[in-house]
């Protein structure tokens, strides 16, 4: 079981958390084994990774925020109001989804086998979210730029959570 | 089992069929599902894009020169199944990019034969005909009557 990252993001469509647990291709690693495979750069399989290094991690972010938001109001226009959206799955990863009733939006990206995460994100907005964001009385209200929201508290817990609960 | 609708989105992210075999889904428009079509395209590209896995190491065979690259190797898969609280998604795409999206309740089961079936379908009565254009809606009566015989049989 594998998880490869996981977003917050508030009502003001901000991300505010950003957790990575594998280096991204577009990351430096990435960068550095391209010189290696020099020799295939002209082949297929490198074509992807070109195009996507040059994405960076605020863009990412952007990206799957519009993503699940986009995904969100499709589900909505089509399933009803009630209806909500919950994962999808591609061949190579799977993204769970979880809306708090204060617009909240927790999204977790693990390897294709995992099933629906929508407890587990439930249960970190309430053990750990709560307990070490909301009522922190030094952390602001609303989290511009995600102040108060990566405190230490919150790392550990998060931490601790997802190695006990995606033991690999 | 349910199965709610089918839709084809052709490579250029239009909505070139539409169908409700069973009610559950909101009725929308044909405006909105055209709409609906063109964002899910990009929403496609995009889950292509976020990829997290590091990439595999450039595999052995590519020291070969000599061999015609293929396309269709070690590219990332977009989006191919979506859950909801009320249905799930499969999204079969073909080699050549028509997208099929076919919407069932959430514990339907072999949803993978079916979308191999419709695609099947659509090869025999939709792409052999010889009045279908390419990339236009597609209007085959015989496509509609497979395609209604097969998801009757089937609920």
């Amino acid at each position: 079981m594998v998880v490869y990252s996981f977003y917050i993001f508030d009502r003001h469509t901000e991300c505010i958390y950003t957790r990575r647990w594998t280096p991204r291709p577009g990351s430096s690693s990435g960068k550095s084994m391209r010189p290696q495979s020099g020799s295939s750069i002209t082949s297929n399989g490198e074509n992807v990774p070109t195009t996507r290094k040059a994405l960076s991690k605020e863009d990412d972010a952007k990206l799957i925020f519009g993503l699940v938001f986009s995904l969100r109001n499709m589900v909505q226009k089509l399933g009803g109001e009630d209806d909500s959206f919950l994962s999808y799955r591609t061949g190579e990863y799977k993204l769970h989804y979880y809306e708090t009733p204060t617009r909240i939006k927790f999204v977790m990206l693990t390897d294709t086998k995992q099933n629906n995460l929508r407890v587990a994100l439930h249960q970190i907005w309430v053990n750990l979210y709560v307990e070490y964001v909301v009522k922190n009385p030094l952390s602001p209200v609303e989290h511009p730029g995600g102040i108060g929201v990566a405190n230490e508290l919150f790392e550990r817990g998060l931490d601790s959570f997802v190695t006990t609960v995606f033991p690999s | 089992m349910v199965v709610f609708a089918l839709f084809i989105i052709s490579k250029a992210g239009g909505l070139i069929y539409n169908r409700e075999f069973h009610t559950g889904l909101t009725k929308l428009t044909s405006n909105d599902y055209l709409m609906l079509a063109g964002s899910f395209h990009g929403m496609h590209a995009i889950t292509k894009q976020l990829c997290p896995v590091p990439p595999v190491p450039a595999n052995p065979a590519s020291t070969a020169p000599s061999l015609a690259p293929s396309p269709f190797a070690s590219r990332p898969s977009g989006l191919e199944v979506l859950e909801s609280t009320h249905f799930r998604m499969q999204c079969f795409q073909t080699l050549t990019g028509v997208k099929f999206l076919l919407f069932t309740e959430p514990q339907q089961p072999n949803i993978d034969a079916m979308m191999r079936r419709i695609y099947e379908l659509y090869s025999d009565f939709v792409m052999k005909n010889p009045f279908y254009t390419v990339e236009m809606p597609i209007r085959c009566e015989k496509f509609d009557r497979g395609l209604d015989g097969f998801v009757k049989v089937r609920s």
